[in-house]
């Protein structure tokens, strides 16, 4: 190919150039049978490569021990990890030389620096957290700083679509249950998307309504799990579980929490008190006919 | 020396006790958080941190093992990673943590690569040298789209790791050109001449497999 327009071609082929070069390009591509060959070899070859699936990924194991080193704390032993030895309570990295010394080194170098710097407040000033603030059902703690997090960051949704055929799907492979998503449109409640969160060291599925003016982030996760709001009845044994809302507030901001259908639901948002108990009574009759 | 734990036990954080885990006795269920003392800053730091790296994990894998021979190299590099994330994360890096995780990934790659080459005293990898005339005629177009996944494999495992990635970056992970030159350190215009060249080095291992001319 005498042509010198290689990177330019792949370029093209990943939708990468500029309105001026791509006219530029393409009037080229009809007069040049040789760019034009070369253009369709690298587009037989992204499709191939696309086919043969070629991504690597971690076996399970492999996945449960680099998602340990990131909690840094223990993890209780898979349920489904059928015939593999329970997990050990506190956590080991791997035993080797470099990864001995690489967390020495760590260690000694994360307690110097945590010493020495000071976090900014992560909430707006007039609701820092203080002593007094964190309860021991942190749960809902969490949920607050989840919702303001994620409005502060302007992004309270990873996934965006009013669609719930869209969003759902979305928490697959994300997930280890599947969120039910549910259409409150016709209650005023339109759905805005979704995104994923950690609360109590799960990944669980948060999904962004809004209501109104101001917008609720709905955490919803298995109610077998070990963080039911605390004083709800034990987990259940048969039958759709039910326990009544729970109402509170947090610095502001409005929260609702209940187990149903087997599933515990959290909701906060700063709207009205009276606005979240009919997102609440909405969101339960959708449930309850779903 | 016991195994190494990783826990976060700052000297004194402000205000906050050292976070310890109860231990549960064998057999009983984990300990809900509610039992846990109390919340810091730094909690609300960790969990944004999880919360940045834990989505992406099955990236940082898969760009790591197409950087190294195997499995448990892989996984050890991504460890690396992780615990330098967890280092340089400031609460703030949410723009792109994706791009910034296989940025550190790859980082400790190269790093551990220079040292190794250093240790054997190999040159270091010179682009120049590998941007060489090509042989041969190109491979036609459907018979690369043929190409099956083994042949695939091998041939982008046989570039050199500056093509390797830009490849695994663009046509596995999908990045957009201005988050492979963030994660490869260089500017769009080497990301797009290095694709071109990777495509061209693929295009021709296949066609010396005998892509082209119909046999297996």
């Amino acid at each position: 190919m005498t042509c010198d327009r290689a990177p330019q071609l792949s370029a093209y082929l990943d939708g990468e150039l500029d309105l001026s070069a791509t006219l530029d390009l393409e009037s080229h591509l009809e007069t040049c049978p040789a760019c034009a060959a070369q253009l369709a070899a690298h587009r037989a070859l992204h499709e191939a490569i696309a086919a043969a699936d070629l991504r690597h990924h971690p076996s399970p194991e492999q996945l449960r021990r680099l998602r340990r080193a990131v909690r840094g704390r223990s993890a209780p032993a898979a349920p489904t990890a059928a015939g593999a030895p329970p997990a050990s309570r506190t956590l080991r990295l791997p035993a080797t030389p470099r990864l001995r010394a690489a967390a020495a080194i760590f260690l000694v170098a994360a307690a110097g620096w945590l010493v020495g710097r000071r976090w900014p407040a992560p909430l707006p000033p007039t609701a820092a957290p203080t002593a007094a603030d964190v309860a021991p059902s942190d749960v809902a703690e969490q949920v607050v700083a989840s919702h303001v997090r994620a409005l502060l960051a302007g992004r309270p949704a990873d996934v965006v679509s009013t669609d719930r055929h869209t969003v759902k799907p979305w928490f697959a492979g994300r997930l280890d249950y599947a969120p039910p998503v549910l259409d409150l449109a016709p209650a005023g409640f339109p759905l805005l998307g979704g995104r994923l969160e950690y609360l109590a060291g799960q990944p669980v599925a948060a999904l962004v309504y809004r209501a109104g003016n101001h917008l609720v982030s709905l955490f919803v996760w298995p109610a077998t799990r070990s963080q039911a709001p605390a004083g709800a009845p034990a987990p259940p044994s048969a039958g759709p579980a039910r326990t009544p809302t729970r109402t509170s507030a947090r610095r502001g901001y409005q929260l609702r929490t209940w187990t149903q259908s087997n599933m515990t639901w959290w909701a906060v948002s700063d709207a009205a008190p009276e606005a979240l108990d009919a997102f609440t009574r909405a969101l339960k009759a959708a449930s309850s006919s779903s | 020396m016991r195994a190494a734990t990783l826990t976060l036990a700052p000297a004194s954080a402000a205000g906050g006790r050292p976070r310890k885990l109860p231990r549960p006795a064998a057999g009983e269920a984990p300990a809900r958080l509610e039992d846990m003392p109390s919340r810091t800053d730094e909690d609300l730091r960790r969990r944004r941190f999880e919360a940045a790296v834990l989505p992406h994990l099955d990236a940082a894998y898969n760009l790591a093992r197409w950087l190294v021979r195997d499995d448990a190299e892989a996984e050890d590099l991504v460890q690396t990673a992780c615990l330098r994330a967890l280092r340089f994360f400031d609460g703030a890096t949410a723009t792109n943590p994706r791009a910034w995780l296989l940025t550190i990934v790859r980082n400790a790659f190269y790093s551990s690569l220079d040292r190794r080459r250093a240790d054997a005293g190999a040159a270091p990898f010179d682009e120049a040298l590998h941007t060489g005339e090509r042989g041969g005629p190109d491979p036609e177009a459907h018979l690369l789209r043929r190409a099956d996944a083994a042949h695939l494999r091998q041939a982008i495992a046989a570039l050199a790791p500056v093509f390797r990635e830009v490849i695994v970056l663009r046509e596995i992970e999908g990045l957009a050109y201005r988050e492979i030159a963030e994660v490869a350190g260089v500017p769009i215009g080497t990301v797009m001449s290095r694709l071109a060249r990777a495509r061209q080095h693929l295009q021709d291992h296949l066609a010396a497999q005998g892509l082209d001319g119909g046999r297996p």
